[in-house]
């Protein structure tokens, strides 16, 4: 049958060389059914296989908890347009934490979760998490932004975190493309977060050129290559891979900064995903580590590394 | 440095950051440390992309050149694989078919690393200095230009034209090494002319 092409995917364009696009924003309604596959794909005959089945039903239950309720207040066309103006994030990350949704979708996820096949330790922090209320969900939900998560509640936080994800990823969702742009620094245009791994992408139009994806609401954004992501330094920078491994996933180490950021090759795998496979490769930020690198990207689902 | 990143290492060292981690707190703890272990018989392997620019013509394509082993920490470098730079505004990763061959170039057996001269009736190529070889271009030019220079054409008007001789300059250049490439080539009289600095 006949099909008819939008600009974006005419055949014509096929040899031309288009610039890559700034930003691209989550797809809530597939977001979390695709990392829950690729959890559940890649926990088989992985040493961290319990961990990561769970992660798969957790990423489940993110998935089916949307619609977020209430929905959540979206910025005004001139609030966008000044953000832009001033090359600031779009959205202002604390105001997500207090976010009523917030509460609604922790709910959402623990009520979800439930069934799942999980230790003690994880049924404990669900029930822990069930028995608080918006005010004390809104301040973990904060503790979560600031990266100050104290340690004996790791775990509920992390739940908190999921929830966060849900609703941040839905508001960047719904915003309009065309009124972003990416910031100085190597932060989320739509929330100001840092990125939890980048990926050299395949897409059409955008062949090979490295996006950022943002640790809380999923949003990528263009990053030149051969960059530091953290100090934004051009020295020193090198790929650490794991010998014998597959050459798709490589550690981008700065010796200005000493820290690094995973650089995922989607254009050799498409099925590799921003933060599933973040936790998946744990072995190589071991290794790095060990190195003598820090650990740029944010994952709460590898919080401590 | 990252704002973000310096108050997360800030707040580890202070002891308010989180010392556990997410997979040991939900209970996993037991397969981490195995993973952990299991994980010393590996090693890291070290690439090191490079941006540079293809040397081939005057639309100057940024590349990438990747080599296996990191120079700076005292390894050997082997350079296994060049591609188009997609973050440069010229070519957007594309390259034409002699970029895209580079790393035959550069990894040539034939390829040429300093100056070699054939002389007349000779069939081999020998080694030369750099200054015997700049010594007699500089001469022969210098003859050419004498005997053909042209410093008035038919109707008398003053033309001080050279089209015996050409000059092809490199691609990789900055503006400043191009701008006086130009200006000597241009003030010898000389026409045929390509470099950096016609784009």
């Amino acid at each position: 049958m006949s099909q008819v092409y939008g600009p974006a995917t005419s055949p014509v364009m096929s040899g031309g060389v288009s610039t890559p696009p700034p930003v691209r924003l989550p797809d809530p309604a597939s977001l979390f059914r695709r990392r829950a596959e690729r959890l559940r794909a890649l926990s088989a005959g992985h040493q961290l296989e319990p961990y990561l089945a769970f992660l798969a039903d957790l990423a489940a239950a993110q998935d089916r908890v949307k619609p977020v309720q209430p929905a959540p207040v979206l910025p005004a066309a001139d609030e966008l347009r000044r953000s832009r103006e001033f090359r600031m994030p779009a959205l202002d990350r604390s105001r997500l934490a207090r976010e009523p949704a917030v509460s609604d979708t922790v709910d959402g996820i623990v009520a979800r979760l439930e069934s799942a096949t999980m230790p003690e330790a994880a049924r404990a922090a669900l029930a822990v998490v069930s028995a608080t209320g918006p005010v004390e969900r809104a301040q973990m939900a904060q503790a979560v932004l600031d990266n100050a998560v104290p340690f004996e509640e790791v775990a509920e936080h992390v739940l908190v975190a999921a929830a966060l994800q849900v609703v941040a990823a839905c508001v960047a969702g719904a915003l309009p493309v065309g009124a972003l742009t990416t910031l100085e620094e190597c932060l989320c245009p739509v929330c100001g977060s840092a990125p939890v791994s980048s990926s050299v992408v395949g897409w059409h139009g955008a062949h090979g050129a490295r996006y950022c994806t943002c640790s809380l609401c999923s949003t990528s954004w263009n990053y030149v290559r051969v960059r530091c992501t953290a100090c934004g330094g051009t020295e020193g920078i090198a790929y650490q891979e794991i010998e014998g491994g597959p050459d798709t996933i490589k550690a981008e180490s700065c010796d200005t900064c000493r820290s690094y950021l995973k650089v995922f090759h989607e254009v050799k795998d498409p099925a590799l995903d921003p933060v599933a496979d973040d936790v998946g490769s744990l072995a190589l930020d071991l290794l790095v580590a060990e190195a003598g690198y820090r650990r740029s990207g944010v994952n709460p689902l590898l919080t401590g590394y | 440095m990252n704002m973000e990143l310096s108050r997360r290492a800030f707040l580890r060292s202070a002891g308010a950051g989180v010392a556990g981690t997410a997979i040991g707190a939900f209970g996993f703890g037991g397969i981490e440390a195995a993973h952990a272990s299991s994980i010393r018989a590996f090693k890291l392997t070290t690439m090191v992309e490079t941006r540079n620019t293809c040397p081939y013509c005057s639309v100057a394509c940024g590349i990438i050149t990747y080599s296996k082993g990191d120079l700076r920490k005292g390894e050997k470098a082997e350079l296994v694989h060049i591609e188009g730079d997609v973050d440069h505004p010229t070519n957007r990763g594309t390259l034409c078919p002699k970029g895209a061959a580079l790393l035959d170039f550069a990894k040539a057996e034939t390829r040429l690393k300093y100056p070699m001269i054939r002389k007349p009736g000779s069939d081999k190529f020998e080694r030369v200095s750099w200054d015997q070889a700049l010594d007699r271009i500089a001469r022969l030019m210098k003859d050419d230009r004498d005997q053909n220079f042209v410093a008035k054409n038919n109707d008398g008007v003053t033309v001080n034209r050279w089209t015996t001789t050409g000059f092809l300059a490199a691609s990789a250049t900055t503006n400043e090494t191009a701008f006086v490439t130009y200006k000597v080539v241009r003030s010898a009289g000389m026409l045929v002319f390509d470099n950096q600095a016609r784009v």
